[in-house]
């Protein structure tokens, strides 16, 4: 009925006045910050382009971006594998029980990620209770070194995100029609073939969606690797702490900043292409 | 009927690898030792009678209780003011704004905390209250204005159409009408912000200072040295808030749900 | 209440012209219904009585007053929608006294003002219920109710029985019919369903892609239409297409291939001699006559009251005949014949394109 709706000239200039403050604290707080950065990457005694020259030559560095990449890799494949099997079962799941497992599964997002990681620092103890049940059950012989590692770090952040990854995919089984997987199955499809050839394929773009997000996320996390990763665990954000509060480097502290922002930008550019981007908004 | 059995069973294991190791922490807070062990050996509620006897734990849930108060505050109105400008343009323009609002939720915290902790400096805002609530609006703020824009764009257009035939001005329809119904949208953006804001730990890492620093911010200091289990209880202080506010945005998502019906 | 005029008003949203200039009068207390199928424009024509659209060009005058600028709320309308429009939030009695509360009434003249409404929809008592509680018909009557408490020059109606079922809206139609005969009220109705038109309006506009095709009472309408569109829009015609041979005062007659003689019938304005034309004739007056024109009855149907009897005459010409059940003959062939008086000679539009 757009026919009969009232057009209000004006409305530019009221629109734009409603939107003037939040947009303000976007350009103080967001857009600012980002720029005083990319100025300071510019910004070496050494020369307009010597921090990034120094940083992409310097091993170490590019050791800090293979551990944080390959970090987030494994993440990702991780919890995609278990959110998936989550949403899978929440959409097979009845009234109650769907209720009960959504609510398990969106509650930790509401609890801080530092109260979640220091958890994890307690549990993943040498004379921790992980330790404890897998020595009592046999499992293994000697309490396993879990924290201070790349094992550590990994379960803690599976966990954290697994929500993350249940969500979208979620929302993407839920719209195929229950009708499509019963037509499989009636023409004699085993659920593995059921899976393969109509779940997935048709499940795509929500999974696409959680792995982008996912992946995001993993690379620009910065308390779980700090608190429960080693020395030879160090990403691109706690890289980026040391540079600012150890080595007082900011044209360095810029230099990774735009790098890390740039890989971010260029995983979503990539995405971007194969979903759209408006999944990423209602992901959250 | 097996398969139901073992689906079952599969979400009730789920749920409690889920959920148990982020609430681990809270037994520790009932410790009755000095040291932080899971699953303590014997009970007591000494760590927290310490909290509060602290002037420095008690300073940091102070502190992050009046950011997170302020922060939602100021989120839900430049959220509310946003999302009814973003209403009133075209399509596309909505959607360019979408993607402007996006920015913060895909940066970076680390980035966006540095970048903020070099622009606080060159205006003395580092360790002051100010700041920390100006860099969680930021944070906050796009949630609620996509939160707020969803309500919005459930109304239906109609009603202010039968209250301006009815003679009612513009400022009159907002008031009576398209404010009554989005405060569903609005309360659950407010809640959204103050949980997000008394969580957040990059942001606030780096724009803390001595005198002004909050909660979290106080337990990463104390983890990374020596901590005893008087950290747990600030921990435990954090998820039941956390836990609050996870039922009232259910309670309101609820109403909201009725309000459209 | 008050007279109501559109002059000259059109309405062009970007290159398509929803709205032709046309010309509408609309005298004091009279009820208009405005009829016609989507994309007729009479909702946008609503619109701009309302004031949520301004016309391209033209004017819209209550009263001789010239208000096309005048933005809604200072125009003293009362609106009903298709969706009836209730503030959901609020009760029974709270919607209603929401145009009293706007111009500052007294609370006490409020309360008995918003009684008074409801009991003029038999919603008596009705103030504290909440509008989820309501039905469809209860609603409308709530609409109803709040578009009239406010005493407004004009009542404007978007085709508001639209979401109700059949049994509901013709009571409801009836309904609004008695209320207005009780206290007249300048109305402008639109609708689609033109049983509507014909039950509740003292005159009704036929409209076609953003032109009026016709106006005038529901009788002139059906018995005299001015065209082919609005023959068929209002109830069942037979419209058999022939050549004028002349037209002489107000009468033409109609040569037909198939029939040896002419046929004849009241000429339509703008039929002229040699034009392609259309006699339109009603079902219901083409009657069984011995000895007149032979039919052959190829499909009856049964409508209760109706027994609808589909003829083969002459050349093979179709044509529907509807007749009450006590005179539907029982046999395959029925001779029938009409008045002259119950012919209408119009242009035929698909024709002369």
């Amino acid at each position: 009925m757009t026919e009969g709706m009232p057009q209000k000239s004006g409305d530019a200039l009221g629109a734009a006045l409603l939107l003037a403050p939040a947009l303000l604290v976007i350009a103080i707080a967001f857009l600012t910050p980002l720029a005083r950065l990319a100025a300071l990457s510019f910004s070496s005694p050494q020369g307009v382009l010597a921090a990034y020259r120094e940083l992409l030559g310097d091993e170490v560095f590019w050791i800090v971006l293979r551990n944080t990449i390959g970090l987030a890799a494994i993440v990702t494949i991780i919890t995609l594998t278990g959110g998936f099997a989550l949403a899978l079962a929440l959409t097979r799941l009845g009234g109650g029980w769907r209720l009960a497992l959504f609510a398990a599964v969106v509650l930790p997002l509401w609890i801080s990620v530092l109260v979640r990681t220091f958890s994890w620092m307690l549990l993943l103890e040498r004379n921790g209770p992980i330790n404890e049940a897998m020595v009592a059950t046999g499992v293994i012989g000697q309490p396993v070194q879990l924290l201070f590692n790349f094992t550590g770090v990994t379960i803690a952040m599976v966990h954290v995100l697994l929500p993350y990854a249940v969500l979208p995919i979620y929302a993407a089984l839920i719209k195929i029609d229950p009708a499509l997987l019963k037509a499989s199955e009636g023409l004699g499809a085993s659920f593995a073939t059921t899976f393969r050839r109509v779940l997935l394929p048709l499940s795509a773009r929500g999974v696409a969606t959680a792995a982008a997000f996912v992946f995001l996320l993993s690379l620009s996390f910065f308390v779980t690797p700090a608190l429960l990763g080693g020395a030879n665990n160090m990403t691109v954000p706690m890289l980026i702490d040391t540079f600012v509060n150890e080595r007082l480097a900011w044209p360095l502290a810029g230099a990774a900043s735009m790098l890390l922002l740039g890989l971010v930008l260029a995983c979503i550019a990539v995405i971007g292409r194969f979903v759209p981007l408006g999944g990423l908004a209602e992901a959250r | 009927m097996a398969r139901a059995i073992g689906l079952k069973l599969f979400a009730a294991l789920a749920s409690a690898i889920i959920v148990l190791p982020v609430i681990a922490v809270i037994p520790v807070a009932f410790s009755a030792h000095s040291y932080a062990r899971l699953p303590p050996e014997a009970w007591s509620l000494r760590w927290w009678a310490a909290f509060f006897a602290d002037p420095t734990w008690f300073a940091a849930l102070i502190v992050s209780l009046e950011v997170a108060v302020l922060s939602a505050v100021a989120c839900i109105v430049l959220g509310t003011s946003a999302a009814l400008g973003m209403n009133r343009l075209p399509p596309v323009a909505r959607k360019l704004l979408a993607g402007v609002f996006l920015g913060p939720i895909i940066a970076p915290t680390i980035v966006l905390a540095v970048g903020l902790y070099s622009l606080a400096r060159s205006v003395g805002l580092v360790g002051s209250l100010l700041g920390l609530v100006i860099a969680h609006t930021m944070l906050a703020m796009p949630y609620a204005v996509l939160n707020i824009g969803v309500s919005l764009a459930a109304l239906d257009p109609r009603l202010a159409l039968a209250a301006a035939g009815l003679g009612a001005d513009r400022w009159r329809i907002f008031r009576t009408i398209t404010l009554p119904l989005i405060l569903p949208g609005i309360a659950g953006g407010a809640v959204f912000a103050f949980v997000t804001s008394f969580d957040e730990v990059v942001l606030a890492i780096f724009l803390s200072g001595p005198q002004v620093k909050t909660l979290p911010v106080r337990i990463w200091e104390e983890i990374r040295v020596e901590y005893t289990p008087v950290v747990a209880v600030a921990a435990t202080i954090m998820i039941v808030l956390a836990i609050t506010g996870a039922a009232l945005g259910r309670l309101l998502g609820r109403v909201r749900q009725e309000a459209r019906a | 209440m008050s007279t109501v005029s559109f002059r000259g008003v059109s309405k062009r949203f970007g290159v398509s012209e929803v709205l032709h200039p046309l010309d509408l009068d609309i005298r004091t207390g009279e009820f208009v219904s405005v009829l016609g199928p989507s994309g007729s424009g009479k909702t946008t024509l609503l619109n701009v009585a309302a004031g949520f659209l301004a016309p391209t060009q033209g004017k819209f005058f209550v009263d001789e007053r010239d208000i096309t600028s005048l933005p809604p709320r200072r125009r003293n309308i009362g609106m009903v929608f298709q969706n009836y429009a209730l503030f959901p939030h609020m009760d029974v009695g709270a919607n209603v006294a929401y145009g009293l509360r706007v111009r500052k009434i007294s609370s006490a003249e409020i309360a008995t003002r918003v009684a008074r409404a409801l009991q003029t929809v038999q919603l008596e008592g009705w103030e504290s219920r909440a509008i989820a509680s309501l039905s469809g018909g209860q609603q409308q009557r709530v609409a109803l109710a709040r578009a009239m408490v406010i005493e407004p020059d004009i009542l404007l109606m978007d085709e508001p029985l639209g979401a109700l079922d059949r049994q509901l809206r013709k009571n409801v139609q009836l309904e609004i019919r008695r209320m207005h005969l009780r206290a007249p009220r300048t109305t402008l109705y639109v609708t689609h369903d033109q049983e509507e038109a014909l039950v509740m309006s003292d005159r009704v506009t036929v409209m076609r892609s953003g032109r009026i095709e016709q106006i005038g009472t529901a009788e002139e309408l059906y018995h005299s239409p001015a065209n082919t569109f609005v023959a068929r829009f209002l109830g069942e015609s037979n419209l058999i297409p022939g050549e004028v041979i002349d037209v002489t005062s107000g009468k033409a007659r109609l040569s037909v291939p198939g029939f040896e003689r002419p046929l004849v019938g009241r000429a339509a304005a703008g039929v002229g001699k040699g034009m392609k034309a259309a006699a339109m004739i009603r079902p219901e007056n083409i009657r069984p006559r011995p000895g007149g024109l032979p039919g052959r009855i190829v499909e009856r149907v049964f409508l209760g009251e109706i027994t609808a009897m589909r003829l083969v005459v002459a050349d093979g010409i179709r044509l529907w005949s509807r007749l009450l059940g006590a005179d539907v003959p029982q046999t395959e062939t029925m001779d029938v014949g009409w008045r002259a008086e119950d012919v209408s000679i119009l242009p035929d539009e698909a024709r002369s394109k």
